[in-house]
């Protein structure tokens, strides 16, 4: 019974324990590489992703708002058409009424005139057929008298032999006397003719200085309506105008007021985090991808700020100290290239200025500007002054 | 992006104090657990020799025999070691005196010696197992608040109160209280094992060591006896 195999040394259980430390270390060692890429890019990484997702929703508000105030402006545009149409309606029926009015007046003057014309013409006719007729009176009368003669003078044929003298001188001064009788006739007719005519001129004149009087004061009227109602119209226009006015006004303030809350709200979230405005900047940018001037300059904060993150300023640096860094990337967002373009003229600062740039390196963003934006940003500069970050 | 978080990174950028700590607590770390491996083999050797040897006791053999089988006693261990401390003791003293009580004494003393020599052995490193257990989460806790207190001071220079000039100092600083933790924890498991092991052991021992002394009771009350007759 050897017990000399009882007693036990330390060499295998320093042998075991040292390898089980080295093993624990390798485990650590090689097991977090592995792990490490999503672990460390969670900085900017996340940013983005946040970045999209509020992107999307302050783009759908954004839009909304938009929306709505076309909505609204189409509705206040339909109200200021409908009023206008109201208006134009207004006047147009207002202006069709006066013209049916004016129509109707001046075709009651026409008629007027017309009936007085007619009534005129009716009386020269009337007096003419009276002349006709009288003068066919007196021809009928001449005829019978003159068959009446003839009969006379066939059934005094006989007598006539003996009374030829005396009845042709009897025959000779009834005919004078005719003639004289029918001139007489004649004259008078052509008195009464002459007084028809003179009292149809004077009705005429009375009728024609009445309507002279009556145009007159139609014109009168006409233009006093006239007036009236331009008058009316143009107070009408003016009241309009100026309802337009105050309603286009209010609606400016208003929208003025609107906008001046979202850029005050937006102020507000800038000055609540940075982040915030940086992924308002750059949800803006996705969200109106055609404002490229936005997107740049959303891209350079971004940039700015993530450098910012990255930037360990040396503890000794002094407060003044100014350091401006040329970048060169590529159009994934991946860097080149940084270099020192004026330096502060401390090494360290500037090491720690090139090794933030480094650190913050991929800007994957950039793959989501504008092309345009993009070739402006495959080189540019960035200003380091450690106020800035402060 | 960059590997300024990976743990040997953080260790070897971590400040002078904070990396002392962390190597007082590596080293602590590889003897605890060299203490918990040895103490492992020798309790599982102690109690294999301890079986081993009570068969053979109570297999009826002689007893002297017995002595003259096993090596000499600072190579024996166990109820081996407690069994041949007391016969010699008592093969010393029986030419010497006829009091049975006066030798019966001596055996007891010399048995007792020989298991706290039985004792000692047992329990050696464990006291050592259980101020690891104890004293490195304090150290670590050290480490990490010394740590922290660097980073604040950091932070009050640099001005820039982002959370990666702060997170790199905190996670060197937390890795102090990682490592004690991780010193500690087996250490503590390991010291309630092995010292309840080593507690058992020594139970068995005394028991033994009971049992051998009445043996040898018995013998001298049968010798006196016979002288007496």
């Amino acid at each position: 019974m050897a017990r000399h195999d009882s007693r036990v040394g330390y060499g295998l259980p320093t042998l075991l324990a040292v390898g089980l430390h080295v093993l624990v270390v390798v485990m650590s060692v090689i097991t977090l590489p592995s792990r490490e890429p999503e672990a460390t890019s969670s900085s900017v990484v996340q940013a983005t992703l946040v970045s999209t997702e509020t992107t999307t929703d302050q783009a759908l508000r954004a839009e909304e708002a938009r929306a709505r105030a076309t909505q609204r402006q189409a509705e206040e545009e339909a109200a200021a058409a409908d009023a206008d149409a109201a208006a134009e309606a207004e006047r147009q029926q207002a202006e069709e009424e006066a013209a049916q009015r004016q129509a109707e007046q001046q075709a009651e003057r026409e008629a007027l005139q017309q009936a007085r014309e007619q009534e005129r013409l009716e009386a020269e006719a009337d007096a003419q057929r009276r002349a006709e007729e009288a003068e066919q009176q007196a021809r009928l009368r001449e005829e019978q008298e003159a068959a009446a003669e003839a009969e006379r003078q066939r059934q005094e044929e006989q007598r006539r032999e003996a009374e030829q003298q005396r009845e042709a001188e009897a025959a000779e001064r009834q005919r004078q006397e005719e003639e004289a009788r029918r001139q007489a006739e004649q004259e008078a007719e052509a008195e009464r003719q002459r007084e028809a005519e003179r009292e149809a001129e004077r009705q005429r004149q009375e009728e024609e200085a009445r309507r002279q009087a009556e145009q007159e004061a139609e014109a009168q009227r006409q233009r006093e309506e006239e007036e009236a109602r331009r008058q009316a119209e143009q107070e009408a226009e003016a009241q309009r105008q100026r309802q337009e006015e105050e309603a286009r006004r209010q609606a400016e303030q208003e929208a003025e007021a609107e906008r001046q809350r979202q850029e005050a709200a937006r102020a507000a979230a800038e000055a609540a985090s940075d982040i915030d405005s940086l992924i308002a900047g750059e949800q803006e940018s996705i969200a109106n991808a055609r404002q490229a001037e936005q997107a740049a300059n959303s891209f350079q904060n971004l940039v700015r700020n993530a450098v910012e993150q990255a930037w360990i300023i040396p503890s000794g640096a002094a407060s003044g100290l100014e350091a401006t860094l040329r970048l060169d990337l590529l159009p994934t967002g991946e860097l080149i290239g940084a270099t020192i373009v004026s330096s502060s003229g401390d090494g360290a600062f500037d090491r720690s200025v090139i090794q933030a740039v480094e650190r913050a390196a991929p800007f994957r963003e950039m793959r989501q500007l504008p092309p345009a934006a993009q070739s402006q940003f495959r080189q540019f500069n960035l200003r380091f002054r450690p106020g800035d970050v402060r | 992006m960059n590997d300024s978080m990976s743990i040997p990174h953080l260790i070897m950028s971590a400040s002078t104090v904070v990396q002392l700590v962390m190597l007082l607590l590596t080293v602590g770390s590889i003897a605890s657990w060299i203490v918990i491996f040895q103490r492992t083999f020798v309790m599982r050797r102690a109690k294999k020799t301890h079986l081993a040897f009570e068969e053979r006791f109570w297999s009826g053999v002689d007893l002297n025999e017995l002595y003259r089988e096993t090596p000499s006693e600072q190579e024996t261990n166990g109820a081996e070691h407690v069994f041949r401390a007391g016969f010699r003791e008592f093969n010393r003293l029986l030419p010497k005196t006829r009091s049975p009580q006066a030798i019966l004494d001596g055996v007891q003393r010399s048995m007792r010696v020989a298991w706290s020599r039985e004792e000692e052995r047992l329990n050696l490193h464990l006291v050592f197992l259980a101020t690891v257990a104890s004293a490195s989460p304090y150290i670590g806790l050290f480490g990490t608040v010394w740590g922290i207190m660097g980073s604040f001071q950091s932070l009050s220079m640099t001005d820039q109160a982002t959370l990666s000039t702060v997170a790199p100092w905190i996670a060197e600083a937390l890795i102090a209280t990682a490592m004690g933790l991780f010193a500690a924890i087996p250490a503590v498991i390991f010291y309630n094992r092995l010292s309840s092991e080593a507690g058992k052991l020594l139970g068995k021992y005394e028991g033994f060591a009971e049992e051998f002394h009445s043996i040898l009771h018995r013998n001298l009350q049968g010798r006196g006896e016979s002288d007496a007759g």
